[in-house]
């Protein structure tokens, strides 16, 4: 065997081990009798698996469950859908304007938002939307909104030039060159930003955090709920973050490609 | 033919709101630290740089300041380390779909909330139910993770685990990029894998470490969830997002607003470079 494929199996194995050790645990402690629980460490198995505190909890997180689908859900759909409006704007007006907005959401995607903490909260109760849905969202949508965009420039720009201008020529309006030429080619790149922007604003604590009271209007916060309230029990706690985790984690192993894609276009800012 | 202005805005409107929003929160941002608004002067008076002279003073922030810089410094070393341990092994192994697979798999621990990443580490670094008990039972003794200064380290270490995928993508993205025909004229003079390896494919993946030490810096400037969750408002795990936080909490807006100002200062340094250079790549001037 050469020795670089020896290099590379161990480390993918030991820092395998590292890798999967945190989410291992969290599904056999979900899945523990109390006594159990209050007897082994995190990483024995259980020798019989009792899915009551699973059925607890998870009934315990169902309108938080349902509220931060609500929240997320449109959330994903508005930013993506305005990110490409304002990408296509970008992408067919080559101007010193339009270079200075690009620049603007670039900046505004990579900056920290939650220094921007007091004026969000400012921002939010002006509407009258503090502690509800409708406000948590609004947050989201001030900071995925630019993201979205520059996904979206980015996924454009790798679109023949001529495509647009053949369109433009046969004197088709711009509503219509956006709907029959760009549209069509831009599938995988709408479906990555969606799916970037559902599971980054899924996992999110800090905005809703700040833009609510309470525990209950999204899944991270009641998740968070647990820590306190548990004690020593960490069934209640790994069970409360297994299933709230559930849904990112699902969308991540079937649609990973578009996840990893969307990453890899904000680092490198070029399709991967 | 370019698009008419009318139609750009058309276009641009939806985004232009949210975005104008965000800007006007940087501005509001400012305007906030230059004034006394806290809970004792609930109306703003205009007070000048006066509360970044509170803010310099307070121990409280020279701490938090000190310790989120550690922090990037500690996430951009040993995050480049292993990204680049990472990329190497996976880079060896000839198929691509294992290859893709294994990067993703790396990668996961991003798609988790950083509360749940917190809860999972809580337990593995307790005394008694977590990898201690494994520490003891193998004679090295157990390690105080979560005590006093330790609990930083640790929880450094944990957000390396999370962000090193990322940085190990951004490697081998940069190793594929590297011209085959100089790797395989060094094979045909007979150079050994490691040769390759050091000599060449690393080498000419500075773009790799340019982008990944931009990005693990800023993951580090916004840490907040993971102490938070882990030892909630701790002294010892206080990261400059949390004193903006605790400061919100304790209406002192002001100082709340001037440590604002000074973590977008800090991220501007890296992020308006990039996005400058990131600009000539996305559009394209024909």
């Amino acid at each position: 065997m050469r020795w670089n494929l020896v290099y590379s199996i161990v480390v993918i194995i030991v820092l395998g081990i590292i890798w999967i050790f945190p989410v291992y645990s969290l599904i056999l402690g979900s899945i523990k009798s109390l006594s159990e629980v209050m007897n082994t460490p995190i990483y024995v198995p259980p020798k019989q698996v009792d899915l009551t505190t699973i059925a607890e909890v998870a009934n315990e997180l169902k309108i938080p469950l349902a509220n931060t689908a609500i929240v997320v859900i449109p959330v994903a759909v508005l930013s993506t859908v305005f990110g490409m409006l304002a990408a296509y704007a970008i992408i067919r007006r080559q101007s010193k304007l339009s270079d200075t907005l690009m620049l603007l959401v670039a900046i505004a995607t990579y900056t920290p938002y939650q220094a921007l903490l007091v004026p969000f909260v400012q921002i939010v109760r002006s509407f009258g939307l503090y502690n509800t849905l409708p406000g948590i969202a609004l947050g989201f949508l001030i900071y995925y909104t630019p993201m979205a965009a520059l996904l979206m420039v980015i996924f454009m720009s790798v679109i023949p030039r001529d495509l647009i201008e053949a369109a433009v020529v046969d004197g088709a309006g711009e509503f219509s060159i956006f709907r029959r030429v760009v549209l069509p080619v831009l599938g995988p790149g709408i479906v990555s930003t969606l799916i970037f922007i559902l599971i980054v604003s899924w996992n999110n604590f800090f905005i809703p955090l700040i833009l609510t009271r309470g525990y209950n209007k999204f899944i991270t916060l009641k998740i968070f709920s647990y820590v306190g309230q548990s004690g020593t029990f960490y069934n209640r706690m790994f069970a409360a973050a297994l299933v709230g985790s559930l849904p990112p984690l699902i969308i991540f192993i079937f649609l990973g490609r578009y996840f990893m894609k969307g990453l890899m276009a904000l680092g490198t800012g070029t399709k991967a | 033919m370019q698009m008419s202005l009318k139609m750009f805005f058309v276009f641009f409107l939806p985004a232009l709101v949210f975005g104008a929003l965000l800007y006007y929160g940087v501005f509001w941002n400012i305007y906030i630290a230059l004034t006394n608004y806290s809970l004792l002067h609930p109306v703003p008076e205009f007070t000048g740089l006066y509360s970044f002279m509170v803010l310099f003073n307070d121990y409280e922030f020279q701490m938090a300041f000190e310790r989120t810089m550690l922090w990037v410094a500690v996430l951009v070393v040993l995050g480049n380390i292993v990204g680049l341990l990472i990329a190497t092994a996976i880079f060896q192994l000839e198929n691509p779909k294992l290859r893709n697979a294994l990067t993703a798999f790396f990668v996961y621990p991003m798609s988790l909330s950083m509360i749940v990443v917190g809860i999972m580490w809580r337990w593995i670094f307790d005394p008694y139910k977590g990898i201690d008990v494994v520490l003891k039972g193998l004679g090295i003794g157990s390690i105080d993770w979560l005590t006093g200064y330790n609990a930083f380290w640790s929880l450094s270490l944990v957000s390396v685990w999370v962000y090193a995928g990322f940085s190990a993508m951004l490697y081998l993205a940069a190793f594929y990029n590297v011209d085959r025909s100089i790797i395989e004229s060094a094979m045909v003079d007979g150079a050994d894998t490691f040769t390759i390896m050091t000599r060449i494919v690393i080498p000419n993946s500075r773009q790799g470490l340019l982008i990944s030490t931009i990005f693990l810096a800023l993951f580090a400037i916004q840490m907040f969830a993971l102490p938070y969750a882990v030892l909630f408002l701790n002294p010892f795990t206080e990261t400059m997002v949390m004193y903006v936080y605790n400061k919100f909490v304790s209406q002192y807006f002001f100082l709340a607003s001037a440590a604002a100002i000074i973590i977008i200062v800090v991220s501007a340094f890296i992020v308006i470079p990039y996005a400058m250079y990131g600009l000539k790549k996305w559009i394209v001037r024909r």
